[in-house]
């Protein structure tokens, strides 16, 4: 469909007035002068804002920056909370960084707005021959590759092997029935009403966690949140309603205490089973100390005996700015970053950089060489879902469609909405969300 | 002689008159470009940061921008306001319905509190200790305040511990849909009410003791003195606190993203936390736009509202 004309009347007001303000209010930094033979400085813009990531970026950025002479690399970081909002601040203000690493639910928005920039053909081959299926979906809006996908996050079933041998239950849950029933025996309260052990962790933390648990059980059970289109949503469908009935029958029978952190409470032995991404890992390993031997992680159960694993997939990316002024060197360092491989076991530094905190890319083939030589045996499962596992729904409505998919979901643990309820209020409001043209 | 004297008397008067007028006029203009000069950086303070953001905003409720490009503001009509009381929208209920419950809540909870406790204030001694102590939380960071007022509302916290005490189970406040608003609610009267108590303590000293003193010598009781003197003559602070204490209610939302953001559900969903989700979080700023002046008539009309009913009732007595 062409674009509509726009007015120029009108948008030269919009452009004026702010454009003028925002020029007046600060100088945009230097970034070169784009001659040929002249420096060139990009910008990359991510969430590695802490201790363990942002070194373990750094040194690749180190490294790329002492060989190569007239391109240089310069790194900013935001907490992850502030990473959307950073974008769109800088990006209106024209200071837009020329690298960004988004979250991958936001994929189809900054597509739509114009942001992010597609991959070239060349790169785009590449990405799709060298990652699993699930970091390529999640990477791309309708069927384009917009970026190399850096953090591969599946998720999987945690579990406290000793809370479950306490309970007498010799395994972890492969089916739904065995999960009930795992998580009914293994929950313990006090006289007056206190969780003391929850036995699976639904927990209503944020919109990531409580809404990761329920689409890896969703896509466990056949179904996917959103149809192939990205019009509407699929959540009133069979696997839908099984899902919902699932988390209110533990919700109700007292087996999950949706308002406790399990971020905090799993660590401390509170909590026999969780659902969750595989970064935690990473941080169990230090909170926990000599009790994470205790933690056994296993692939999602699905609904009935034999059925099709399957689970959820999201992370992030590293694509280009379209308001980059050198987006052939940005795709250059990425490439080097990401698809080159280096080292004695011949993996990409991305692939090092990711494993070395505990996360994952979504090469498989870079995975098994890191985690074969005495890797945490913890992350197999995480790698293995990666042959399997669903990508998050990006379509340009889905973080709205996220949050109110969790309102919905707390709805049904609290009793304020039964199974039917919050199923059709779903259905209603995400449709409304996501059907809009824009 | 005297009809020279008048004649020459008359003549410097005539000759002072003729200039007078211009003199004035031009006077009075300089007067005025003066006056302007010395107003120009509040005006220019109040173009920039009021009249400007304003417009801008009103042209972002009728347009659709994903907030990252200015070039891309497109005009959509008022395709944001219908899309606000759609079928499938949130706005209406519960996000403005929670909105005007927790406002009102929040004015009665901190209203009855700061009458009662100034009261009590303005009978003891060391007043302005009292009123100091009573006014630090409004002093102390609403993020310190929410985390710790989550902390006691825990299973576990203080107030279940307190409830186990006494033999109860306990009572999962954040996490109940009934009981999330209500305990929000709780808190935010208790953090706003200390100014709520400065401006209620300055209105009971204002009341002339005669009043008192004649109502003691009729043999009135203190509850009757209270209902009939010191409530009606306490109108016009309670008219102040009441519009006050309502406009921060039905614009806060910093202390229920710290405490529940929105949950159970959306059970505490509030106006101003659905425009920031709306605008940083889904890149839709012409809804968020929209909603802000949908939020500004309710504010509008809700407070003459208040203004109409009280300015009545004074009249009336």
């Amino acid at each position: 469909m062409t674009p509509r004309r726009r007015g120029p009347d009108r948008r030269h007001f919009a452009l004026a007035l702010p454009s003028a303000l925002l020029t007046a209010g600060c100088a945009a930094p230097r970034q070169g002068t784009g001659r040929p033979g002249d420096p060139i400085v990009l910008t990359l813009l991510s969430h590695y804002s802490s201790g363990a990531l942002k070194a373990a970026l750094q040194e690749p950025v180190d490294e790329w920056n002492a060989t190569h002479d007239r391109v240089k690399v310069r790194t900013k970081a935001v907490e992850f909370t502030d990473l959307l909002t950073t974008f769109m601040v800088r990006q209106a203000a024209g200071q837009g960084a020329d690298i960004i690493q988004p979250y991958c639910l936001w994929t189809g928005q900054l597509v739509r707005a114009g942001v992010l920039r597609p991959t070239p053909p060349g790169h785009a081959a590449e990405i799709r021959r060298g990652y699993s299926p699930a970091a390529v979906g999640a990477a791309s809006a309708g069927g384009r590759v917009y970026g190399y996908p850096t953090e591969a996050q599946t998720y999987a079933l945690y579990y406290n092997a000793r809370l479950l041998r306490a309970a007498g239950v010799r395994r972890p849950p492969r089916t739904w029935p065995e999960l009930t029933e795992a998580a009914e025996r293994t929950t313990r309260r006090d006289r007056y009403g206190n969780t003391l052990v929850q036995g699976f962790g639904l927990s209503s933390y944020d919109d990531s966690t409580t809404v990761g648990q329920t689409l890896a059980l969703l896509n466990a059970a056949g179904g996917t949140f959103v149809r192939a289109d990205g019009r509407g949503t699929a959540i009133d469908s069979p696997a839908g309603r099984a899902v919902f009935e699932l988390e209110h029958r533990l919700v109700r029978r007292g087996a999950s205490a949706p308002g406790v952190n399990v971020y905090q409470a799993f660590p401390a032995g509170r909590v026999a089973m969780v659902i969750s991404a595989g970064w935690w890992t990473g941080s169990l390993k230090p909170l926990m100390g000599a009790d994470y031997r205790d933690v056994g992680v296993a692939p999602v159960p699905v609904p009935r005996a034999g059925g099709k694993p399957a689970t959820l997939a999201t992370g992030f990316l590293l694509g280009v700015n379209t308001a980059s002024r050198f987006p052939r060197e940005a795709w250059e360092f990425l490439r080097w970053l990401n698809a080159e491989r280096t080292g004695a076991r011949g993996v990409t530094r991305m692939s090092a950089l990711q494993v070395s905190v505990g996360s994952l890319t979504g090469r498989a083939g870079d995975m098994r060489a890191l985690l074969g030589s005495g890797g945490d045996p913890n992350l197999r499962p995480f790698l293995d879902a990666l042959a399997y596992a669903v990508p998050e729904p990006n379509v340009p409505g889905a973080q709205q469609a996220k949050t109110l998919l969790r309102a919905n979901i707390e709805a049904l643990w609290t009793g304020q909405r039964s199974v039917e309820q919050a199923l059709r209020t779903t259905r209603r409001q995400v449709d409304q969300e996501v059907s809009r043209l824009w | 002689m005297n009809t020279l004297v008048p004649e020459r008397a008359d003549r410097p008067a005539s000759r002072a008159r003729r200039p007078g007028p211009g003199l004035a006029a031009r006077a009075r203009r300089r007067q005025t470009v003066v006056a302007y000069l010395f107003l120009a950086p509040t005006l220019l303070f109040f173009a920039v940061f009021l009249a400007l953001p304003l417009g801008f905003a009103l042209l972002l409720s009728m347009s659709r921008w994903a907030g990252f490009d200015l070039g891309d503001i497109r005009p959509v009509g008022l395709d944001n306001f219908t899309g606000l009381f759609a079928r499938g929208s949130t706005f209406l209920t519960p996000v403005l319905t929670n909105t005007l419950l927790f406002a009102l809540g929040t004015v009665a909870v901190a209203l009855a509190g700061a009458v009662l406790v100034a009261t009590c204030i303005d009978r003891l001694r060391f007043q302005g200790l009292w009123r100091t102590l009573y006014f630090l939380p409004m002093v102390t960071t609403v993020v310190a305040v929410g985390n710790v007022w989550k902390y006691m509302y825990e299973p576990g916290g203080l107030v279940n511990g307190v409830l186990n005490a006494l033999g109860l189970g306990s009572v999962a406040f954040l996490q109940d849909p009934h009981t999330a608003l209500p305990a929000v609610v709780v808190v935010q009267a208790w953090a706003s009410a200390g100014s709520a108590i400065l401006v209620l303590t300055a209105g009971l000293k204002s009341i002339p003791r005669s009043y008192y003193e004649a109502a003691e010598l009729d043999g009135a009781g203190a509850a009757t003195v209270f209902r009939k003197i010191t409530l009606p003559l306490l109108r016009p602070s309670l008219l102040f606190v009441c519009v006050t204490q309502f406009l921060t209610g039905l614009q806060s939302f910093a202390l229920i993203t710290v405490m529940t953001k929105g949950g159970p559900g959306d059970a505490t969903a509030v106006a101003a936390l659905e425009m920031y989700r709306q605008a940083f979080s889904y890149g839709d700023w012409g809804t968020a736009s929209a909603a802000a002046f949908v939020l500004f008539v309710v504010v509008l009309v809700i407070t003459l509202a208040q203004l109409w009913v009280f300015r009545r009732r004074g009249e009336d007595t």
